[in-house]
C-alpha cells in the first residue's frame, strides 16, 4: 500500500462528509424557503484578515479541546467531559492567576500548571471511578460536566465580583497578560499569546502517540484492549492514566481567551468547546493533524455563520446543523472507507501471492 | 461492529450537543433602502426575539422608531457558546455595513461594546442592562449603558403582592443569582415589607451560577417545579424575574388555581399567555426597553445622545407596572401612592436583598 | 417438508460451484454428487473452502457460477430460510443454544408454527428423540446437559423443522472420543432412516469410520471423490495437502535438569468464587514440553492466564528459574522471558488493524529491538519484523500490510516467530497450529521442536492429540480443573488419554 494511496483513502473520508454536509445544508436551506445563493455566497466568501486571526484563535482552542478528547479515544476512552474539565480549570486558573501571588509571566506558567492540574484532577475522577467501581466514564463524565456548572457557579457567587450586572472573577493584573501576536498589520484582532499551546500540544501529542512506548500501550490497548492486556499492558493504569492527560490537556483549552481577552472567569465564558472537541477529535479521526484540520473547519464555519444573519438573514443556528451533519457523516464515511481499505489490502496480498506463485511455476 | 456503535453513540451525541441549543426562528430582511432615518443595528443574545420579554420589548421599541423615525432595521442574532471576539466581531460586522447606532441588548455585550466602540468612533453603541462604558481607560463618547430601575419597578408589584395575598405569604422565582435579578429580589421584597412587615417571602433562584443563563431564563420546568412548590408551601403570590422561565410559573399558577396569583416581568405577560391563563396574571412588573430603545434611536437622530450611563427609572417612566386584566384596578390609590413616594424621594429602594430592612 | 428420497437416488448435485471474494478465490469448479441416504464426508484441510461451500449450499451465501441441484430439481437459496424450506439442516460446530431454556424451548425457539410450543412439539420431540435413540428429555434444562447431549439437541432442532438432508460441520471437534462413538451410532441411524448427512472434517480416521463416500477438497476445489474402502488415512492426507504428511515423531529427548517454571498448588476462583483450577502442581525442565490434554472448558484458558499473569491466583505459587513469580505483572512476566501463543490470535495475539511491524512490538514493548528507553525505535521493530517474515515463511507483501488482511495460518506463524523473538526461557503455547494448514503446522512444530532443543520450557496446551502426542515429552491430562493423569506420549493411546479426559477412566 503506497503512501499516496493511503494519503487519498485517508483524505476520502472527510471530503466525502463536507460533501454530505453540504448537501443537507442546502436542501434543509431549501425547504425552509432561505436564501440558498446567500448562504453559499457568504459562507465560501474570504475572510477579512481581522476573520482570518479569529478562526485561528477559534481554531487553537478548538485543537486543545479536540486533542483531549482524543487522547481518550485513541484508547476507546470516550470523555465526554472535557466541557466540564475544561470549566473547572479556567475557573481555578483564573482564581490563581487573579490572586497575583506571583510576578508577571510565572503568575502565567504557574495558573497553566493549576489548570492543568484542575483538568486532570476533575478527569481523573471518572479513571478512578471505572478502574474501581466499572462505572462507565460515558456516564461519570456527563455527570460530572453537570455538576462543574453548579460547582463553579456556587464558587463564583461567594468570591467572584461584580461589574454592572456581571459577576466575574478579580482580574489577572495586567503584568500577567499574554499579548496578542500581530500577524496582519491591519487586522485589529491578534492571535492569541497562548494559542501556541496548540502547536506544543499537538507536537507533543504525535511524539508520545507514535514514538513512545506509552503511546504504543495506549493505542494498543485502544485497538484492542484484550490483545493490550495479553502483551502486559495494565490497562487500569493506562485508563486512570490517559483520563488525567485528557483532563490535564483540556484545562488548557480556556487559557488562551482567559490571558489573552477576558482576564477574568465570567460571563463572557465560552460554553461548549468540550462538545465542539469530540466533533472535532472525530473529524481528525483523532490524528494529531487530523484534529487541526478539523478544528479550522469548524473554526471557519463558525466564523463566517456569524456573518449569515447579517448578510444573508439566515440564522446562524444553521452552521450548528451543518456541523452536525459533518460529524455523523464522517463517522458513517470513515467506516465505509476503513472497508474498502481491507478490501483493498486483502487484494493485494492475494495479488501479492498470486505473483509468487506464477513466478515460482 | 461493536466499536462502530460506540462511536456513533458518541457522535450522536456531540451532534445533538452541537444542534440541540439551535432554534429555528428566522427574520425577514428588515427596513427598506428607502428611508432616510438611521440604520439601526440589534444584536441579540442567545435566544434573541421571540422571547416574550426583555427581546421582544427591544424589538417593539424598534418598531416604533421604525415608524416614526424612519429608522432600518438589522437584527444579528447570537449562537450558543460564544465568547467575546465572537461578539465583538458581529458588532464590527454591524458597523462595517454601515449601521449606527449599534445597539447590543444584554449586558454579556458590554466587554464587546467597550472593545469596538474603540475601533469605531463614528458609530454610536448602546448596551442594555450594560456595563460597557466602565471598563475602558479613557471614556468614550460613542458609548452609552441604559439601565433600569428594575427594583423601583419590583417594589410596586411587591406592594400589589402585600395587598393581594390572603395567607400572608409571596414568592420570587429569580433566573440567576446575580447582581441583575437581586435588584428585582430586592426592590419586590422591600415592597411586600413595606405593606406588611409580617407577610412571608420565599425566595428560590433556578441556579446560583451567576453565568448560567440556559437553566436561569430558558428553564420553564424549572421555573414551574419552583413555583410550584411555593404554592405547595402555602404561597398565593409569586412574582417571577427569569425570562422564558417565567412560563413555567404561570404554569404552576394555572395548576394551583384559582385564589393564586403570578404576577409578570420585564413586558405585559398579560398580553402575550393564554386566554386560560390570563385571569392569574395579577400584574407584570414592566422594564421598558423599548422606551430606552426607541429615545437612544432618537437622540442619536437628533445628535443629543448622552454617553455612558442613562438609568431609566419610575420618574423617567422607564419602569412601572401593568394593568391589563384590571386585577390591581381596587389597589391603584395605594400603588399611586407608593410610586408617588418613590419619585420624590421620600422612599429609596434597596438594590441588594441583604440591606431590605 | 419433503417427502423421504429413495437410496441411491441423488440428493444433491453441485455443478461447476466458484466463488470469489476480494482477492480470494474461495471456490471454482466444485462438482460433487451426494446419494440420498448415505453419509458423505467432506475433507480438506483449513482454508480449503469447504466453509465457504457449506455456506452457499446452506444459502448463507450466492454462489458466483455453477448450479445447485436438490433432489434432481435445481435451486437458488438467497437465505438459509429458502435452504430449509427444501429440507436442508444444518448442525453447527458451534452451539447455538440458550442454556437457561430447556430442550423443548430451545428446539422449538423460530419454529414455533410447525408443531406450537406445547404438547405437541413435546410429543414430536419425544418421538424423534425415541426413533433415533437421541435419549433428550424435552423439558430437561439445556445448561445440565453434557456436551455430546447439546449436540444432539442441535441434531434435533433441524429434524424437528423436517430436515432430509443434514449437514455436520466438524462434529467431532468438541467431543471426546467415546462421545464420538455415540455421535456415529446416532449418524448411522440416521442415514438408516433414509436421510442424507454431510459430514465435514479434517479427521481422517474418523471420516474413515464413518463415510460411505469421501469427497476431497482443496484450495478451494474437488480433487478426488473416494470410497473409505479403497484409501487409508494416509492416502487421504495426501489428498488432501497434496504432497507428504508431516506427521509428529518423537525425537531424542533434550529434557534436563534445570526447572524453569514450577507451578506448585495453583488454584484459580472465578468472581462468584468458583472453583476454575485446584491443586495444579507441575514442573517444566529446560528442553522440554509438556503438554496438557483436555476437553476445551476444563481450565485450559485458566491456567494459561493464571501462568501469563492475567489471571489472580487464590492461592499456590508460580515460580522461574527458582524466582517467585506469582504476584508478578504480565509484562513483568514477558520481560523476564514467557513467550506466549495465545489460544485465540484475533483477540489476544494481534492488533488486526495495525500494520505487522507494530504487531511485532505487541507484547515486546519493553525489549529491544523495538524500543529504546521509552521511545519506539521503529526501524528496528520493521527489521524484525522483515526478520521474522523471511524466517518463518509468512506470506505478505510487506511488514507495512496490516494484520486483518493476512490469512490465518500466515497470521499465526508471524505470531510464533514473534513469540521466538528475544530468546524466550518458556514459551506458553496455546493451540499453537490451530486453524492453520499442514504446511504451516510442520513449521510451527519444527520450530518449537528446535526451540526446546535449545533449551527452552514449553508448556502446551493443544486439543489436537496427534500434536500433543507428537510434541511433547510428558503429557497431563486437565479434567474439571484438576490434573488427573500423566501419560508418556511413547507408549500412551488416543483411547487412554480420551478416557482420561472425559474420567470415564480409572479413578486416578
Amino acid at each position: 500500500m503506497n503512501v499516496l494511496r493511503r494519503v487519498l483513502l485517508g483524505l476520502a473520508a472527510p471530503v466525502l462528509a463536507l460533501i454530505v454536509a453540504g448537501l443537507f445544508t442546502t436542501l434543509l436551506l431549501l425547504l425552509t424557503g432561505d436564501d440558498v445563493g446567500g448562504f453559499w455566497d457568504t459562507m465560501l466568501s474570504w475572510p477579512k484578515n481581522r476573520n482570518l486571526v479569529n478562526i485561528l484563535n477559534s481554531a487553537s482552542v478548538l485543537y486543545l479541546s479536540g486533542v483531549a478528547a482524543a487522547i481518550g479515544f485513541r484508547m476507546n476512552l470516550f470523555n465526554i467531559g472535557v466541557e466540564g474539565q475544561y470549566k473547572v480549570a479556567m475557573f481555578a486558573a483564573a482564581v490563581f492567576a487573579g490572586q497575583a501571588w506571583l510576578p508577571g509571566k510565572l503568575n502565567v506558567i504557574a495558573a497553566v500548571l493549576v489548570a492543568m492540574i484542575a483538568g486532570a484532577i476533575w478527569a481523573g475522577i471518572a479513571g478512578i471511578l471505572r478502574t474501581t467501581r466499572g462505572v462507565s466514564e460515558v456516564i461519570s463524565t456527563i455527570m460530572l460536566n453537570a455538576i462543574a456548572g453548579p460547582l463553579v457557579g456556587y464558587f463564583l457567587a461567594k468570591w467572584g465580583q461584580s461589574t454592572g450586572n456581571s459577576t466575574q472573577t478579580k482580574p489577572i493584573p495586567e503584568e500577567s497578560w499574554v499579548g496578542g501576536i500581530t500577524i496582519f498589520s491591519d487586522s485589529v484582532t491578534k492571535l492569541y499569546g497562548l494559542s501556541l499551546l496548540a502547536v506544543v500540544v499537538g507536537v507533543l501529542f504525535w511524539l508520545v502517540l507514535n514514538r513512545t512506548r506509552f503511546g504504543f500501550d495506549l493505542r494498543a490497548t485502544g485497538s484492542s484492549e484484550s490483545a493490550a492486556i495479553a502483551s502486559g499492558v495494565n490497562t487500569k493504569r493506562m485508563i486512570v492514566i490517559s483520563m488525567l492527560l485528557s483532563g490535564a490537556v483540556a484545562g488548557l483549552v480556556g487559557l488562551p481567551v482567559l490571558f489573552g481577552n477576558s482576564h477574568n472567569y465570567g460571563a463572557s465564558f465560552q460554553a461548549g468547546l468540550g462538545f465542539a472537541g469530540i466533533a472535532v477529535a472525530l473529524l481528525g479521526r483523532n490524528n494529531p493533524v487530523g484534529i487541526a484540520f478539523g478544528a479550522l473547519i469548524f473554526a471557519f464555519l463558525t466564523e463566517q455563520g456569524n456573518l449569515l444573519n447579517i448578510m444573508a438573514g439566515i440564522s446562524p443556528d444553521i452552521v450548528a446543523v451543518t456541523q452536525g451533519v459533518i460529524v455523523i457523516a464522517v463517522v458513517i464515511a470513515y467506516e465505509v472507507v476503513r472497508r474498502a481499505r481491507t478490501r483493498i489490502e486483502q487484494a493485494a496480498v492475494a495479488d501479492a501471492l498470486a505473483a509468487e506463485k506464477g513466478a515460482a511455476a | 461492529m461493536r466499536r462502530m456503535g460506540k462511536i456513533a453513540v458518541i457522535a450522536t451525541v456531540a451532534a445533538l450537543a452541537l444542534t440541540g441549543c439551535g432554534s429555528d426562528d428566522k427574520k425577514e430582511n428588515g427596513g427598506s433602502d428607502s428611508a432616510k432615518g438611521p440604520k439601526v443595528g440589534l444584536a441579540y443574545d442567545v435566544g434573541g426575539r421571540g422571547d416574550q420579554s426583555f427581546n421582544d420589548s427591544a424589538y417593539k421599541g424598534m418598531e416604533k422608531a421604525e415608524k416614526e423615525l424612519g429608522a432600518t432595521i438589522e437584527e444579528a442574532k447570537a449562537a450558543p457558546g460564544e465568547n467575546d471576539d465572537i461578539r465583538a466581531e458581529r458588532l464590527r460586522t454591524l458597523a462595517d455595513a454601515g449601521f449606527n447606532p449599534i445597539i447590543a441588548i444584554g449586558f454579556i455585550y458590554s466587554p464587546a461594546a467597550a472593545t469596538v466602540a474603540a475601533e469605531y468612533p463614528n458609530v454610536k453603541f448602546a448596551v442594555i442592562d450594560g456595563y460597557s462604558s466602565t471598563i475602558p481607560k479613557a471614556p468614550l463618547d460613542n458609548l452609552s449603558d441604559l439601565g433600569f430601575a428594575e427594583e423601583q419597578g419590583s417594589y410596586l408589584v411587591g406592594v400589589a403582592a402585600a395587598l393581594k395575598t390572603k395567607d400572608k405569604h409571596v414568592g420570587f422565582v429569580g433566573g440567576t443569582h446575580g447582581d441583575l435579578i437581586k435588584k428585582f429580589e430586592a426592590g419586590f421584597t422591600a415592597g411586600v415589607k413595606s405593606v406588611d412587615r409580617t407577610i412571608k417571602v420565599d425566595v428560590q433562584y433556578l441556579t446560583e451560577d451567576p453565568n448560567d443563563g440556559a437553566t436561569g431564563f430558558e428553564n420553564p420546568s424549572g421555573g414551574k417545579d419552583a413555583a410550584t412548590a411555593m404554592f405547595d408551601a402555602g404561597a398565593d403570590v409569586v412574582y417571577h424575574a427569569a425570562g422564558k422561565s417565567g412560563l413555567g410559573v404561570f404554569d404552576a399558577v394555572q395548576a394551583a388555581g384559582k385564589g393564586h396569583w403570578a404576577i409578570g416581568v420585564d413586558s405585559d405577560q398579560y398580553l402575550t399567555v393564554d386566554a386560560a391563563q390570563q385571569p392569574f396574571i395579577l400584574t407584570s412588573m414592566l422594564k421598558r426597553v423599548d422606551t430606552a430603545v426607541f429615545d437612544f434611536v432618537k437622540a442619536v437622530k437628533d445628535n443629543t445622545a448622552k454617553p455612558g450611563f442613562t438609568v431609566y427609572d419610575l420618574a423617567a417612566d422607564g419602569v412601572g407596572y401593568s394593568t391589563s386584566g384590571g386585577f390591581v384596578d381596587d389597589i391603584a390609590e395605594q400603588l399611586n401612592a407608593a410610586a408617588e413616594k418613590i419619585k420624590s424621594g421620600a422612599v429609596v429602594v434597596p438594590t441588594d436583598p441583604a440591606k431590605v430592612k | 417438508m419433503t417427502s423421504a428420497v429413495a437410496a441411491g437416488e441423488t440428493a444433491i448435485e453441485l455443478t461447476g460451484i466458484g466463488k470469489r471474494f476480494p482477492g480470494v478465490i474461495a471456490n471454482h469448479d466444485i462438482d460433487i454428487t451426494i446419494q440420498a441416504g448415505t453419509i458423505h464426508a467432506l475433507v480438506g484441510e483449513n482454508g480449503a473452502g469447504k466453509s465457504t461451500l457449506m455456506k452457499i449450499l446452506y444459502g448463507v451465501q450466492k454462489p458466483d457460477d455453477g448450479t445447485i441441484k436438490v433432489n434432481g430439481a435445481e435451486v437458488s437459496f438467497a437465505t438459509p430460510s429458502d435452504a430449509i424450506a427444501h429440507g436442508l439442516g444444518m448442525v453447527f460446530q458451534h452451539f447455538m443454544l440458550a442454556d437457561n431454556l430447556t430442550v423443548l424451548e430451545n428446539v422449538v425457539l423460530g419454529a414455533e408454527s410447525l408443531h406450537g410450543i406445547g404438547d405437541d412439539a413435546r410429543a414430536e420431540i419425544t418421538r424423534i428423540s425415541e426413533v433415533y435413540g437421541f435419549g433428550l428429555d424435552p423439558d430437561e434444562l439445556v445448561e445440565s446437559l453434557g456436551v455430546g447431549e447439546r449436540q444432539r439437541v442441535e441434531i434435533l432442532k433441524v429434524l424437528f423443522r423436517g430436515a432430509r438432508i443434514i449437514i455436520l460441520d466438524e462434529p467431532t471437534a468438541v467431543l471426546v472420543p467415546h462421545e464420538v462413538d455415540a455421535l456415529f451410532e446416532n449418524l448411522r441411524r440416521l442415514r438408516d432412516q433414509g436421510h442424507t448427512l454431510i459430514f465435514i472434517s479434517h479427521k481422517l480416521d474418523e471420516v474413515l469410520a464413518i463415510a460411505d463416500h469421501i469427497t476431497v477438497i482443496r484450495r478451494g476445489t474437488t480433487v478426488a471423490s473416494v470410497l473409505p474402502s479403497e484409501t487409508t488415512s494416509r492416502g487421504l492426507a495426501e489428498l488432501m495437502v497434496g504432497s507428504e504428511l508431516p506427521s509428529p515423531s518423537t525425537e531424542e529427548s533434550t529434557v534436563t535438569e534445570t526447572v524453569l517454571l514450577a507451578v506448585r498448588d495453583l488454584e484459580v476462583t472465578d468472581e462468584d468464587g468458583r472453583q476454575e483450577l485446584a491443586e495444579i502442581s507441575f514442573d517444566i525442565h529446560a528442553g522440554e514440553i509438556v503438554g496438557i490434554a483436555g476437553v476445551e472448558g476444563n481450565g485450559q484458558t485458566e491456567l494459561v492466564e493464571a501462568i501469563i499473569g492475567m489471571r489472580h491466583l487464590s492461592r499456590g505459587t508460580v515460580t522461574m528459574s527458582g524466582t517467585d513469580i506469582t504476584h508478578w505483572t504480565t509484562r513483568q512476566r514477558r520481560e523476564s522471558g514467557i513467550g506466549y501463543i495465545p489460544e485465540d490470535r484475533h483477540r489476544h495475539g494481534l492488533l488486526l488493524d495495525s500494520p505487522l511491524w507494530e504487531n511485532r512490538i505487541l507484547g515486546h514493548q519493553s525489549r529491544p529491538p523495538s524500543v529504546v528507553g521509552p521511545w519506539l525505535n521503529l526501524r528496528g521493530a520493521r527489521a524484525d519484523a522483515e526478520r521474522i517474515i523471511a524466517e518463518y515463511d509468512v506470506r505478505t507483501p510487506g511488514v507495512g500490510t496490516n494484520a486483518r488482511a493476512l490469512s490465518g495460518g500466515n497470521q499465526q506463524k508471524f505470531i510464533v516467530g514473534r513469540e521466538m523473538s528475544g530468546d524466550p526461557k518458556i514459551l506458553v503455547a496455546s493451540h499453537p497450529t490451530r486453524g492453520v494448514d499442514v504446511g504451516a503446522q510442520a513449521q510451527i512444530w519444527s520450530h518449537i521442536k528446535a526451540a526446546r532443543k535449545d533449551g527452552l520450557a514449553v508448556l502446551l496446551i493443544s486439543a489436537d492429540l496427534d500434536e500433543l502426542i507428537g510434541l511433547s515429552d510428558s503429557i497431563r491430562v486437565l479434567l474439571r480443573g484438576r490434573l488427573v493423569g500423566r501419560f508418556d506420549p511413547q507408549s500412551v493411546t488416543p483411547q487412554e488419554l480420551g478416557s482420561a479426559m472425559t474420567g470415564a477412566g480409572d479413578d486416578r
